[in-house]
């Protein structure tokens, strides 16, 4: 069990323990995303993990300096161009390209993850609000496969595996964790909840009918990170959540602190500055004093 | 906080330390007087945070300070690996440590800046740091150097927002503003380990100035002591020392003119006791730790490029900071010697600092920091713009120049244009041109570029104008961007003229004012770029630094500071002549094709270029045309009495092939290609045969000096009952009427000369000969040639 103490006071990884609950952002390789790359070196600073999506994740040149936390890169199997197919019954992915097809299996990212992640996250497939209650039984099954293969196979002791949950209400996201009672999952991961956020009383029952099966395992949900509901999430049981939006929200001028505020043309350093001070909000960490003048008063936004 | 090293904390240290200044978080601005332990706070800020895993960046104002400090500093800090990033560094010489693995970065603020204007290729480092401590943080003040550290500040507190400022100064007089822009906090203390007492001795004469030193050293070292003389030019420090020297004083000189072995050994021979008497220029003043129980200062003025004016509050308590030393004496003491009529002198006692301005507030300069941002991409719109500059200095002192009136200048230079671009909103986006992105690299202000660019640039519809070596050097040594000029003397004159007969020059060539009309700059200040461009292409024709400085009068240290300095100007200027959206000039290929093609201009400042950096003729320098053969092996193969390629191309490869460094197949290879070359091209390509300048000095009446009248014309008097006073020079003088006759108190007159400042009272006087003279000198020369005089008496103007 890599987690010490009875309330999951933190998490041990082969690069240090994170305390917990936990805060984890999201970040990117590659080119797509440039404010990632100047986001990145401060990471250390103000979180204690980082997650990357497989897809991201491979592009990887340099590691960052702080546990990193990887995800399957399920969530491609959202887009137009993928479908999800059973093979020797567990859940692969399929994506077509202009140019080529690419297909993603459990042990793919298996593979990946116990060569540079530190908390690793099986493979899963998100099942939409709007998707046939047939395809969503379907994914459902898959995800459970994947999870059971990938702690089967797991050879690296000091790798975490958090087994994903997915469903399309409370009873389905219930079963799905009722399937891996027993199982030496290391936590649990309860994916699928972004398109369902605006009903956050759901939400809130999905964590807690999952906390009901697992309560003594550290609990991770997907991408919800905006400061007010995790720290509902955090109240309620969960112990990590992951998040691009102090990012998205600082590429767009934005700030969580003033949310009247838009800077239309931000420069490349107002918007590291912005995601710095957005990642310090979400992440409850204060930022060095010399910077207030900097992020708090430098009237960005009065031009 | 690490456990401070074995060392008893003097009250301002311990204060500082207990206040947790140093690790507060916010930046701080520390004001203590020389000697008062500021280093050894520095130190404490540096080790706490490298044990925090963070990187600390140190600016110091002199090379000579970062090599003493990371020499010291590699034992202090024995864990971390410490760099040295100075422009000593980079281009010719690797850096002993890369900046990869630096986790203490030495660097001056020019290093700074270019790191931030390449912030990407720097973004493996930048991010790590913690903490930037700013030694001698008044240099902000300064013309040149100030608006870099700031513009180097402003992008590497965006670039890293957690960095910690810790700035250090003993003169500040305004610690709390500058506190208040970094949004930090500050300190002051007045303490110090050995109290110092300020005197102000008097002299009647200034005549009488070198007695009076002598007598005040002598106490001093009677007692036990030793002695730093300040003085105004490098040339007074030597023919001090001198003169001490040879009355019985153990006495040295030391300026920034000597080379560095020079320097430390003398260094060491003050410090050991050996030489009591050290007459120095303001070099010593910031850094190095040379101190003496006596500081004098022997001159209260010093000349600003075009006056004598009086120190600064700030420099006079830099100098006399270096009083007392440690454990050897119980007391120090400043001497100032001032004329006994003039009381000003007072107020440096009182220690009132001046205020240190943004020189951001200069557009000159704000230009160059507006083209830096938008390179970078810091800053690409004149809103992010503006904003960048909105935490500036200057603005906290609302001295900003207008951003907008900036930029458009600068889109009118043809240094920047304004796109609209998609995604943007209709906001138009700012892009460095061609010319731009020569600045910014070159690190050289858009003013310069501009003056090289007319001079120099690919212009498909004139003819290629028909340049000279010299002709290149001059428009190079004219812009702002070349360092040292170096001043003439009036004596030199002549000397100057004999020299620029044997010169070929296009620029130089014709009526004088003819050539005034081809210059930006007039009077002596064209005459210090006449001087300075002989010095570079005489350095061309020797490669010997000592002769060259020997010859010009001025320093082996200038010469090669000045090879650097036309490196950067001439790299910059061959950027420009090659023709846009063609290959790029630096490819040899392209090059050599042009060889073809006889020698056109940007040939001929890509051959300077190489001249210039290695120090070699324009003979030598076709040696380098050959593939792999670079300046060293063409200076070598030169030594061995193969001077171009032709005589390259006549040698037995056998006999090339005893040239150390050379292997017998590379030696045939050379010799083959030589051959091919020499059918195309003659190695007397660069060889010049244009016309020669012609350039005298006009007729003038012997018994008056016009150097002398000329000077007086800056001066000043002021009638007084019993003579008259006459300021505006190296020192105040009086002069009296004596029956119908003028004298004067100053060593010229002493000589028997009409001095200045008689010339100047018989102005003053409405004397006739003197006033008609005067009209004379006014008058614009309209001789068929240069008139090196006439330069001389047109002053000091740009």
């Amino acid at each position: 069990m890599m987690v010490s103490g009875k309330l999951h006071t933190s998490l041990n990884t082969a690069h240090g323990a994170i305390r917990l609950p936990a805060y984890v952002p999201v970040t990117t390789f590659g080119a797509k995303y440039p404010l990632d790359d100047l986001v990145r070196p401060y990471l250390p600073r103000l979180a204690q993990a980082a997650m990357v999506s497989f897809h991201y994740a491979r592009q990887m040149t340099e590691r960052p300096a702080l546990p990193l936390f990887v995800d399957s890169g399920g969530f491609a199997s959202l887009f137009q161009n993928a479908t999800v197919l059973m093979v020797g019954g567990l859940g692969v992915l399929k994506t077509k390209t202009e140019a080529s097809t690419e297909t993603l299996h459990p042990r793919d990212v298996l593979e990946f993850q116990e060569k540079h992640a530190d908390v690793a996250f099986s493979l899963d497939f998100p099942i939409p609000p709007s998707m046939s209650s047939h395809e969503g039984r379907r994914r459902l099954g898959l995800t459970v496969a994947n999870a059971r293969w990938a702690i089967e196979n797991r050879r690296r002791k000091d790798m975490p595996i958090f087994a994903c949950v997915q469903g399309w209400d409370v009873d389905s996201y219930a079963q799905c964790v009722e399937a891996y009672a027993g199982l030496p999952f290391d936590g649990i991961a309860i994916g699928g909840l972004v398109p369902r956020v605006h009903d956050l009383a759901n939400v809130l029952r999905i964590v807690k009918a999952v906390r009901a099966v697992v309560p003594n395992k550290p609990l991770h949900v997907f991408g919800l990170g905006k400061p007010g509901i995790v720290e509902v999430l955090f109240k309620h049981g969960v112990h990590s959540v992951d998040s691009s939006s102090y990012v998205k929200l600082a590429a767009d001028g934005r700030l969580w602190g003033h949310p009247t505020m838009k800077l239309e043309d931000a420069s490349p350093a107002e918007r590291l500055n912005l995601a710095l001070c957005n990642l310090a909000t979400a992440a409850q960490r204060a930022l060095p004093l010399s910077t207030s003048h900097l992020l708090f008063s430098s009237r960005l936004w009065e031009q | 906080m690490p456990e401070p090293l074995e060392i008893e904390l003097n009250p301002a240290q311990r204060e500082i330390v207990e206040r947790g200044l140093l690790t507060s978080g916010f930046s701080c601005v520390l004001q203590m007087p020389t000697g008062a332990g500021k280093t050894w706070l520095a130190e404490q800020a540096i080790l706490a945070t490298l044990r925090n895993g963070q990187r600390a960046v140190y600016i110091t104002p002199l090379r000579a300070l970062a090599n003493e400090l990371v020499e010291k500093w590699r034992q202090t800090f024995e864990e971390f690996e410490v760099g040295v990033f100075t422009g000593e560094y980079g281009q010719r010489q690797a850096y002993p440590v890369p900046f990869s693995r630096a986790r203490l970065l030495v660097m001056t603020p020019e290093r700074l800046d270019a790191c931030t204007r390449h912030w990407r290729s720097h973004w493996g480092w930048l991010p790590d740091v913690g903490l930037l401590v700013v030694d001698e943080l008044h240099l902000l003040g300064e013309a040149r150097r100030g608006p870099r550290l700031e513009g180097a500040i402003l992008r590497v507190r965006r670039l890293n927002p957690f960095l910690q400022i810790l700035g250090l100064s003993a003169t500040l007089g305004n610690r709390s503003e500058l506190a208040d822009w970094l949004a930090g906090v500050h300190y002051e203390s007045d303490w110090r380990a050995i109290p110092v007492s300020w005197r102000c001795v008097r002299y009647e004469r200034a005549a009488d100035k070198p007695r009076i030193l002598r007598e005040q050293i002598e106490r001093c070292i009677a007692g036990g002591g030793q002695s730093l003389v300040f003085v105004q030019s490098r040339r007074r420090a030597e023919d001090l020392a001198l003169e001490l020297a040879e009355s019985g004083l153990a006495a040295g000189h030391h300026h920034a003119g000597l080379d560095s072995e020079d320097r430390r050994r003398l260094e060491h021979e003050y410090r050991s006791g050996g030489i009591r008497v050290l007459v120095s220029t303001g070099t010593l003043e910031m850094g190095l730790n040379l101190p003496a129980r006596q500081v004098i200062l022997y001159d209260l003025q010093s000349f600003d490029g075009n006056d004598f004016v009086p120190l600064s509050t700030n420099t006079v308590w830099q100098r006399a900071g270096r009083a007392g030393r440690r454990g050897l004496d119980t007391h120090g003491e400043a001497v100032l010697l001032a004329p006994s009529w003039d009381r000003s002198a007072e107020r440096y006692a009182r220690g009132r600092f001046d205020r240190v301005l943004s020189g951001l507030s200069d557009k000159h300069f704000l230009a160059e920091q507006v083209l830096a941002e938008v390179w970078s991409g810091l800053a690409r719109t004149r809103s992010q713009l503006k904003r960048a500059l909105q935490v500036s200095l200057a603005a906290h002192q609302n001295r900003l120049p207008s951003v907008d009136r900036i930029v458009d200048e600068m889109v009118e230079a043809g240094m920047m244009v304004e796109v609209n671009q998609d995604g943007l909103r209709n906001t138009p986006v700012l892009k460095e041109t061609r010319l731009g992105r020569i600045a910014v690299r070159q690190m050289l202000t858009p003013s310069t570029v501009v003056s090289l660019a007319k001079a120099f640039g690919a212009n498909p519809e004139r003819p290629e104008p028909a340049f000279t070596f010299l002709d290149i050097l001059l428009v190079c040594a004219q812009t702002d961007d070349c360092e040292p000029l170096i001043p003439v003397d009036f004596e030199e004159l002549e000397d100057l003229g004999a020299r620029l007969v044997r010169e070929h020059s296009t620029l130089l060539s014709g009526a004088h004012p003819v050539v005034m009309e081809r210059f930006q700059t007039r009077g002596r200040r064209l005459l210090a770029v006449i001087k300075t461009a002989l010095i570079a292409r005489q350095w061309t024709r020797t490669g010997d630094t000592d002769p060259v400085a020997k010859s010009f009068g001025c320093y082996a240290f200038e010469v090669r500071r000045l090879s650097e300095s036309f490196g950067r100007l001439l790299s910059a200027a061959t950027a420009l002549a090659a023709p846009s959206g063609e290959k790029d000039a630096s490819d040899d290929e392209y090059v050599r094709a042009l060889l073809d093609e006889g020698p056109p201009l940007l040939e001929r400042i890509k051959a300077l270029a190489s001249m210039i950096g290695n120090g070699l003729d324009e003979q030598t320098v076709t040696l380098t045309f050959i593939p792999g053969l670079g300046a060293k092996l063409a200076r070598r193969l030169r030594d061995a009495g193969i001077t171009d390629i032709e005589e390259l191309a006549l040698v037995e490869s056998d006999e090339l092939a005893k040239v150390r460094g050379l292997s017998r197949d590379r030696a045939s290879r050379w010799v083959g290609e030589a051959a091919n070359l020499i059918r195309r091209r003659s190695a007397l390509t660069f060889r010049e045969f244009s016309t020669k300048v012609q350039a005298s000095v006009s007729t003038w009446p012997a018994n008056i000096d016009q150097y002398r009248l000329r000077r007086a014309l800056d001066l000043t008097v002021r009638r007084r009952s019993d003579c008259y006073l006459v300021s505006g020079g190296l020192e105040p003088h009086r002069v009296r009427m004596d029956s119908v006759k003028l004298s004067c108190d100053c060593a010229d007159f002493a000589k028997g000369e009409n001095c200045k400042h008689v010339l100047a009272t018989s102005l003053k006087r409405r004397d006739p000969v003197v006033v008609s003279l005067v009209e004379r000198l006014k008058t614009v020369a309209t001789s068929s040639e240069l008139d090196l005089f006439q330069l001389w008496f047109d002053g000091g103007r740009r």
